[in-house]
């Protein structure tokens, strides 16, 4: 390939028909499919990319023909920026397939509404994506945005919404809703690196109280750059599964217990393990209860008698002296990291949830008042519904979780006879039905209240 | 469930990224006397140079304090080319009128097409962090 002005062209003309596929894609999506809001303003980003990389384009080859001796550098930019399409190229296709017929749309509008009013997220949205991996995910988005911050000053005219959230959806998953309730740990993972990038004063006093204390034990440049990643991530993990508990409540915690004992980490031995991206189960799910019962969420939920619950307190009631860090699946790392971990980090933390989420004592009230009325629907095989009032979304869902553990062969018994209870084809079924009742529930009580709203407004 | 390894690489690519600003300010300087940019993306330059321990929150930049930017810079500039690199920033950073300032820019670009050079390769295949690392950890428990 020439080395000269030809290969430059070269370049640019690989990179012009890479840009012109990316932002023909995003007009095709647009127009034939239906999204959630912030999905919109991701397709716009790439599409404005597109078009600014290639006026970019035209003005570097003007400037190469200018300065011979500058064409390695051109041609290293093209292929940095390249790099970073490749970025958003392996966003974009899941966040096209998750239109709104691929993804419980309900549930992702509930959980958008909550976050913007967290502190300092009003602005905030989440575009989502359909993963091929069996794996609830974050897509770490602080990068990208650093990342397009500096891309903007190559390309002007392209500049990356504010406070844009990825989370990754499994897309076998993307009809169920129990199960997805996990996207509010990932969404916690969206909030937290937001409030790194703005340095909110909770983050900051986080790390301040994290650097002092890992301070006293590590030295060295590198080696403290290592254990700082591993206590952030681990900040990240238990930040994530309360900041979800305060929003959501225990029915977030019961989606986890099956999520992670699906993958094989409740094993007793497996609970105590703090892995260099996770903390140890057992650790993470005593917060759980903590927090529960500050919030009175556990003696609301004193009469619901099901596995998951036991198991998330008898993981609880493990002493934490148990915990261990293996740095691989044979080597023991630093115990007094963990300790450090346990003693002082811990406490910031479930300070920092309660600063800047709202208070979960309305929605604890609500659901004792309501929960019967949701289970006596459930039980009669309809949609939660009330003829007086609306019924919140975190009522119905908290309450039809509950019931799903407990008085779902119940339901079964009732259309099915006695031996549906033990047939799997008709527990999948019926698990599925409880889960459509709930999404419906969930999205008639989301159309009443913005009906409710547009009327106070004086708009209807 | 924060995927590392994609983060990770990421991180590699911004420096490639921040290398690239710094080249193109820097190319307009020289080549079209143009210095409106220069400023700002050599005060960031300088942030990335002299202060990679001071934790990320108290850093205009937060972005070149992690194990793989400290790693990447390590790997492509000795010692003595890290010198040199802050110097030639402060120096433009001074006096960006001054005859000399042309010469010295061209140097700094040389110096930041490496780090890119390195940055890219690092974002292609990306390495583990080192054993060494992870034995003097275990030493520590």
């Amino acid at each position: 390939m020439s080395n000269g002005l030809a290969g430059l062209v070269h370049d640019a003309a690989v990179l012009h028909r890479f840009v012109d596929f990316l932002e023909e894609y995003c007009k095709e999506q647009k127009r034939s499919q239906s999204y959630v809001d912030a999905s919109g303003l991701f397709f716009d980003y790439v599409e404005k990319l597109a078009q600014g990389i290639k006026r970019m384009l035209a003005k570097e080859i003007d400037r190469a023909a200018r300065f011979p001796n500058r064409l390695p550098l051109l041609r290293r930019q093209f292929l940095t920026l390249k790099y970073y399409l490749r970025l958003l190229h392996a966003l974009l296709k899941p966040a096209a397939d998750a239109h709104t017929l691929t993804i419980p749309a309900p549930l992702i509008d509930l959980a958008s509404e909550q976050i913007q009013r967290v502190d300092s997220m009003r602005n905030s949205k989440i575009v989502i994506l359909l993963t091929p991996e069996f794996m609830y995910f974050q897509e770490p988005h602080t990068r990208i945005k650093e990342q397009a911050t500096i891309v903007e000053s190559f390309v002007p005219d392209a500049i990356f919404p504010s406070q844009l959230g990825f989370i990754e959806l499994p897309y076998s998953q993307g009809p169920s809703f129990f199960t997805n309730l996990a996207i509010y740990h990932e969404i916690g993972h969206f909030v937290f690196e937001e409030l790194t990038r703005m340095a909110h004063p909770g983050v900051q006093a986080l790390r301040s109280a994290t650097n002092s204390s890992l301070k006293k034990i590590f030295h060295g440049r590198q080696i403290f750059a290592i254990v700082r990643r591993i206590v952030d991530d681990w900040i990240q993990e238990i930040f994530c599964d309360l900041f979800a508990i305060r929003l959501m409540g225990p029915a977030f915690s019961f989606a986890l217990v099956e999520i992670l004992g699906m993958l094989g980490f409740l094993s007793r031995k497996a609970a105590v393990k703090f892995s260099p991206t996770h903390p140890a189960s057992a650790c993470r799910f005593a917060e759980h209860v903590n927090m529960l019962e500050e919030d009175s969420w556990w003696n609301a939920i004193s009469d619901i008698h099901a596995d998951q619950k036991d198991l998330l307190k008898r993981l609880s009631d493990i002493p934490r002296t148990s915990y261990r860090f293996y740095v691989d699946d044979n080597t023991l790392g630093s115990q007094s990291l963990v300790e450090a971990f346990v003693d002082f980090v811990i406490p910031a933390i479930r300070k920092l949830v309660r600063e800047i989420t709202p208070s979960p004592a309305r929605a604890v009230k609500r659901f004792q008042e309501a929960r019967q009325g949701i289970e006596d629907c459930l039980r009669a095989g309809v949609i939660p519904h009330s003829p007086s009032k609306n019924v919140d979304p975190i009522s119905i869902i908290n309450s039809s979780f509950c019931f799903c553990l407990t008085s779902l062969s119940d339901v079964i018994e009732k259309f099915e006879g006695h031996a549906g209870t033990s047939d799997v084809t008709k527990q999948s079924l019926w698990t599925k039905r409880l889960e459509m009742w709930t999404m419906k529930a969930v999205e008639d009580s989301q159309i009443l209240q913005r009906f409710r709203t547009a009327q106070s407004h004086g708009l209807i | 469930m924060a995927s590392a390894e994609l983060q990770d690489r990421s991180q590699y690519l911004s420096l490639a990224l921040f290398s690239q600003k710094v080249i193109s300010v820097l190319m307009e300087y020289v080549d079209e006397n143009k210095s409106a940019k220069l400023k700002s993306a050599l005060e960031e330059a300088l942030n990335l140079l002299v202060q990679p321990e001071q934790p990320s929150s108290r850093r205009r930049h937060a972005a070149f304090s992690s194990y793989e930017h400290l790693r990447t810079l390590d790997e492509v500039w000795s010692t003595k080319e890290r010198l040199e690199a802050t110097k030639i920033v402060k120096a433009l950073l001074r006096a960006p009128k001054d005859e000399r300032s042309k010469s010295a820019a061209e140097k700094l670009i040389l110096l930041f097409s490496k780090l890119q050079d390195q940055a890219l390769w690092n974002f292609e295949q990306p390495k583990p962090v080192s054993q060494k690392v992870m034995r003097r950890l275990c030493q520590m428990a």
